[in-house]
């Protein structure tokens, strides 16, 4: 019988210390640790590094509340909601965050490498383009690339000729192993097995890749019930190291079958938070004026979180009002 | 259905509908494709319900051969993955289904493109100094330079047409093999992972397509353009010497089975 390690969401977000590397579950709008990166910010972190394979609005909030110092990842956004991430944008422009440009496809390889200890991983694609000119290497440029932090490596890519069976030049991207895998899952079991009900992204990956793994989860259900479909679990529980219980804890980002993405609370985001401003006005309402998630909650409105709500038979909100029709 | 296979006549349909459809031609029956977002989630569902049944879609954050009953408005949405073959992560859509090769269509976006089909999705300025930037790369990279055919859907600008990339995201037909800064054709670079590149670009004012070199040319203009008005909007020298005329519209049966099947919501359609 395995056991579960449970803490309070101020008790966990109080063991990541400033500078670290943190690396997320989800998908640009989906299963995002977002009531973690709320609490990080009220907890007043600093120069963290973020890994993403894409961000989303998890770390737009982190980059918005002066949290983040350096960013690698593929992609920022909210997808259509508000195509560009406003907060890295205007924090690449000023200096503020140090950005290193992957493709999805690189920054997979490297999570890939990360989770099973490899220090590389091959790939042909994104070959030809900037992200690999030297000259937009920013972790580089900003003289980071000195083998002094665990966390960057020493190149950013290599180009190698396969020696086995003449495919030609591909590159070797490094692994990357943050610090900290913040993780939100529907279903955590009480032995810690974990189960999430949609597309995995490269939640499976994040897990392995980094030191310490803290899961945020609707509900502790029984390990019994998740054990007999074990298909459908993407962590056992010694991968596992501490677990926080916070319902609709990945809002306004979706979780499939439990809640849909929250369409105006993140277009609404987007627009007003371009300007630091208009952030902060949003982190005083949202983030720092609320004294914990229970509250968040309690603003959102019951009337707001039951239109949400995903049906069990599709996974998604039927109520949600998405076009002009 | 009902509605016919008649061409809808100018100011029954609307813009957005004139690409839908363009886009969704050049989906063919039997395609794999790598599909974003918005004008892509279209065409491909257009496609799927005319002319296209056993066209499958990926979307990049896992799922594989979905068949949504309701308009996906994410990659990541749990209405992609409605009935999908199989669900996995983006290990198994990047490595699995595109490194592996099985991808025939993608279709992509960017901010700005050269003849070559290069794209920018990243951000304007220079490294030392950006003055705005967009999302970076995603998938784009990965997909242009792998996918054996891609769509490109560009907004008709001068500014985004462009002689020179101020950032290249993702590879067209020709690129600079980093890190020794050499301008060559993508085969040079890619060698036996050369499956293909950017075979067409469709805007709001009409559709390019790439000739043997890998340079764009015009080959149909929208209903209510002209191939000087095309050239207007492009930075660099354009070759309208092989434009075939105008782009076909939309037929009553591709608006039936967009407004009625695809996006009722009025999601993209509005």
């Amino acid at each position: 019988m395995g056991t579960i390690n449970q803490l309070s969401l101020q008790e966990a977000v109080a063991l990541i210390q400033d500078g670290d590397c943190l690396a997320f579950s989800g998908f640009t709008i989906w299963r995002r640790p977002t009531a973690m990166c709320y609490e990080i910010l009220r907890q007043g972190k600093k120069n963290l590094h973020l890994f993403e394979v894409q961000g989303g609005f998890h770390s737009e909030v982190l980059v918005g509340g002066g949290a983040v110092r350096l960013w690698e990842g593929s992609w920022m956004g909210q997808e259509i909601l508000g195509k560009t991430g406003v907060n890295l944008s205007r924090k690449q422009v000023s200096g503020e965050v140090i950005v290193d440009d992957l493709s999805h496809g690189h920054a997979v390889a490297r999570a890939m490498a990360g989770a099973v200890n490899v220090p590389f991983f091959p790939t042909a694609l994104a070959m030809g383009t900037d992200i690999l000119n030297p000259e937009y290497d920013g972790f580089a440029k900003a003289g980071l690339r000195d083998g002094k932090n665990p966390k960057i490596p020493k190149e950013k890519y290599v180009v190698y000729k396969d020696p086995f069976y003449d495919m030609g030049e591909m590159l070797l991207m490094p692994s990357i192993k943050p610090n900290w895998g913040l993780i939100y899952a529907p279903m955590v079991g009480n032995e810690g097995t974990v189960r999430v009900l949609a597309q995995s992204y490269n939640d499976q990956d994040i897990f392995k890749a980094c030191d310490k793994v803290i899961v945020i989860t609707e509900e502790i259900v029984p390990d019994e019930y998740l054990r007999r479909d074990p298909a459908a679990n993407i962590a056992t529980g010694y991968e596992v190291d501490y677990v926080v219980v916070c319902p609709w804890a990945a809002h306004p980002t979706g979780s499939q079958f439990y809640y849909d993405t929250d369409a105006d609370f993140l277009r609404s985001f987007n627009a007003s938070t371009k300007t630091q401003d208009g952030f902060d006005k949003f982190a005083e309402e949202w983030i720092y004026g609320v004294k914990d998630h229970w509250e968040y909650l309690e603003k959102l409105g019951v009337k707001r979180l039951e239109t949400l709500r995903a049906s069990q038979a599709t996974g998604y909100s039927s109520r949600v009002k998405r076009g002009t029709r | 259905m009902t509605a016919s296979n008649e061409y809808a006549k100018v100011g029954e349909f609307k813009p957005m509908d004139l690409l839908a459809a363009a886009a969704a031609r050049e989906v063919i029956d039997g395609d794999v494709v790598f599909a974003g977002t918005g004008l892509p989630m279209l065409a491909i569902a257009l496609a799927q319900n005319e002319h296209a049944p056993n066209a499958a879609c990926i979307y990049e954050a896992g799922s594989i051969d979905g068949r949504p009953i309701d308009l996906p408005t994410s990659v990541g949405d749990a209405r992609c993955a409605y009935q999908a073959a199989k669900c996995g992560g983006l290990f198994e859509t990047f490595y699995g289904q595109l490194h592996a090769g099985y991808v025939t269509l993608g279709f992509l976006g960017g901010a700005e493109i050269d003849k070559y089909g290069s794209l920018n999705t990243t951000y304007v300025g220079t490294h030392a100094s950006p003055k705005q930037r967009f999302t970076g790369s995603g998938g784009n990279a990965d997909i242009l330079s792998f996918a054996q055919r891609t769509v490109l859907i560009m907004v008709q600008e001068k500014r985004r047409f462009s002689e020179r990339l101020e950032y290249v995201t993702s590879p067209g037909w020709m690129v600079r093999n980093w890190p020794k800064n050499e301008y060559v054709p993508k085969k040079q670079v890619y060698g036996k992972y050369s499956y293909g590149g950017p075979t067409a670009c469709i805007t709001d004012m009409a559709i390019f397509r790439f000739d043997e070199n890998g340079i764009m040319y015009l080959d149909t203009v929208h209903p209510g353009f002209s191939a000087e008005d095309v050239r207007n909007n492009v930075d660099f020298d354009l070759d309208i010497s092989k434009c075939k005329g105008e782009t076909r519209p939309p037929t009553y049966k591709q608006l039936e089975i967009l407004y009625k099947v695809v996006d009722p919501e009025g999601i993209f359609l509005p």
